[in-house]
């Protein structure tokens, strides 16, 4: 049995350093005899994962239900229009959107907003096939949503490894904002005009820059960033 | 309770706890004992197999409904005793384990119970852990009567064990006002996911009341002191840029002052500490702060408005209409911006355990541990058994300042005291 000589404190016979100050445990006179038992374990416990599959079945067999269900209504009763494939596309996206959360939860973030991206323009392209509209599909629904999926990609790389300050991310999500204005903009217009040319994004941009380039100020000046942290808390 | 099938409500604290459930974090706390042999994993299992029925409050499952979440007795078997961990109270989830959110381990010759804070607090908590060990010796041959808080486990259980006291007791006209300002916050360099670190101090009984008596205070008011001086001592070395009050949240058994039985959550929280922008405090003037903040608030009238405050809070019909899922976002706002900044630290003192004299050669000593705090900060709880106290600071921090500051100044005031810690 040992005391710290900065602490004071009797140390428990198994410490080889004092826990309050870190200073080495020595005592000349004491011979080393058998390890005493310490008392805390060494071994670290884990927590056990919730398993999540029995919620996927259940909205599969849901879903899956509803689209069979509306497919066969639209083929045997109301028989008017293909309605039904609104149904079954919205079921379709709604499990490619909520599966991989709850299963394959160790799938890489990028690669599940690709998916997502993925199940949407399948959906539009089911709706533009009913209705014969597959030019607006191809100039305008396709760039918009490849772009939109990019750019929620970026955002959550840039959050994920690049910086998780809200000023930072304030900053990405409004630059991200007026590029996703102008991708909307300018396949609108080359859809009616076939031209690319920049209109009512293009106040947008500017007003995105402004605030994007007072953030960076704002970033850079810790005096700023301090001040602005202290007024805005929450 | 003739009906086992009867779900219960959450009482007031209770439905706190499941809000602030996050992945790296739960609301649990441990209760150990230390036997003086080392314990048979066997026979726990069969004492903790006998027990568990006894505490109805502690066999179920938490759910969630539309409006509030419940809980409803778990049939599932009891759930098996497992080796103790280095790292204790870790996060619970609500759907693992059959369920069940408690946890029993031992270690050589400790018995160790966890549970999540909705369920019980300290003292059912630890009623729970002594007839346990009062089964386990019975099973082991030691004759022990059913006194001192230990229950029968061939009675059935009472329904005033229970009952939300809380909805009971709370009937003061007035309501004081629920925040107490924000208090200086320990700022540490938050360690890996789950890790939490114990520094433990053990100390005689009568050193302490030696060291309280020459002050003329008692000894939690004097330990709450100690704490209250390792905070400003931190603060005023940390060089914040403005200096805050320095707050304790201390729980207060409100059984000594309501005739309650239950064995679920009945405790409010008090806020003693001092305000260091006032000017410099020597040791003395914590004291006398902390004495008569005590004496003041510590009284029926004080608490029963307490706890009126937050009944009515949840009595309210414009609140029990809103759907759970925003009840959790506003409370756990409100809990991380309001009720977890208005103190530095948390303290709790259940007191002395008592036993029955014929378990008291088996039992070496008692420990509490809070668990792991909601932010970067320390906790600490003090129990004393057989003229032993032992106080165990928990935290999630790299930094040990407080603890050192604490222990030390102990120390300074003439009590001998021997640690133990977990940290590597």
């Amino acid at each position: 049995m040992a005391y710290c000589v900065n602490c004071g404190v009797k140390l428990e016979e198994t410490l080889t350093k004092c826990p309050l100050c870190n200073t080495p445990v020595y005592h000349p006179q004491e011979e080393k005899t058998e390890r005493k038992v310490p008392p805390y374990p060494s071994e670290r416990g884990t927590v056990e994962k919730v398993k999540r599959t029995d919620l996927a079945i259940l909205l599969i067999v849901l879903f899956g239900s509803t689209a069979v269900g509306c497919g066969l209504l639209n083929l045997f009763v109301y028989k008017g229009s293909l309605w039904s494939l609104y149904v079954i596309g919205a079921c379709l996206v709604f499990l490619v959107f909520s599966i991989p959360i709850m299963v394959y939860r160790k799938l890489p973030y990028i690669l599940m907003v690709l998916i997502d991206g993925c199940a949407v323009l399948f959906y539009l392209a089911l709706v533009a096939w009913v209705n014969h509209g597959m030019d607006w599909y191809v100039q305008i629904a396709v760039p918009v949503i490849l772009l939109g999926t990019v750019l929620v990609a970026v955002l959550l790389y840039v959050y994920q490894h690049v910086s998780r300050s809200i000023l930072f991310t304030a900053m990405v999500v409004v630059i991200e904002m007026a590029v996703f204005c102008a991708g909307i903009d300018l396949s609108v217009y080359y859809y009616l005009y076939e031209k690319f040319c920049l209109t009512w994004s293009a106040a947008v941009v500017v007003c995105a820059a402004i605030i994007a380039v007072s953030l960076i100020t704002v970033m850079r000046i810790s005096r700023l960033r301090e001040e602005v942290r202290r007024r805005m808390h929450i | 309770m003739n009906n086992r099938n009867q779900w219960l409500k959450l009482d007031l604290s209770g439905n706190v706890y499941p809000t602030l459930q996050r992945k790296s974090f739960s609301s649990v706390f441990r209760v150990s004992v230390t036997l003086k042999e080392k314990v048979d994993p066997q026979i726990l299992q069969k004492a903790y197999e006998k027990t568990l029925p006894r505490f109805p409050s502690l066999k179920v499952a938490l759910r969630k409904g539309l409006f509030w979440r419940y809980l409803e007795p778990n049939k599932n078997p009891v759930p098996q005793v497992e080796r103790d961990v280095k790292n204790p109270c870790m996060p619970m989830d609500f759907k693992t384990k059959h369920r069940y959110l408690i946890r029993l381990y031992y270690y050589e010759c400790q018995i160790s119970f966890e549970v999540f804070h909705s369920l019980a607090d300290g003292l059912g908590a630890v009623t729970f852990l002594k007839t346990l060990t009062a089964v386990y010796l019975r099973m082991r041959g030691v004759k022990i009567p059913d006194e001192e808080g230990i229950l029968s486990v061939e009675e059935e259980p009472k329904r005033e064990e229970l009952e939300d006291s809380y909805m009971k007791y709370a009937n003061s006209k007035v309501t004081p006002k629920r925040s107490q300002g924000s208090a200086y916050r320990v700022r540490g360099t938050k360690e890996p996911f789950y890790t939490l670190n114990i520094i433990s101090g053990s100390m005689s009984v009568s050193d302490l009341k030696t060291a309280s008596k020459k002050y003329g205070v008692t000894i939690t008011e004097y330990l709450n002191a100690v704490l209250v001086y390792a905070l400003i001592e931190n603060q005023k070395r940390s060089k914040v840029w403005r200096e805050k009050p320095v707050r304790i949240a201390m729980p207060v058994n409100l059984r000594q002052f309501f005739p309650s039985k239950t064995l679920r959550n009945f405790i409010t929280m008090i806020y003693p500490g001092v305000d260091p922008r006032m000017g410099e405090y020597s040791f003395e003037e914590i004291l006398k702060e902390i004495h008569y903040y005590m004496r003041y608030h510590i009284n029926e009238k004080f608490l029963n408005a307490d706890i009126t405050t937050n009944a009515k809070t949840l009595q309210s019909p414009l609140i029990r209409i809103v759907p759970l899922c925003i009840k959790d976002i506003v409370v756990k706002q409100f809990y991380k911006h309001v009720q977890d900044c208005q103190s530095s630290a948390g303290l709790t003192n259940p007191g002395i355990i008592k036993v029955p004299a014929e378990m008291e050669p088996y039992l070496e000593r008692f420990d509490v541990l809070m668990g792991q705090p909601f932010s970067a900060r320390t906790n600490c709880a003090i129990v004393s058994y057989n003229g032993l106290t032992t106080i165990n600071f928990a935290s999630s921090i790299v930094e040990n300042d407080i603890e050192r500051v604490f222990f030390r100044k102990l120390v300074e005031e003439g009590v001998a005291v021997t640690i133990q810690s977990n940290r590597d």
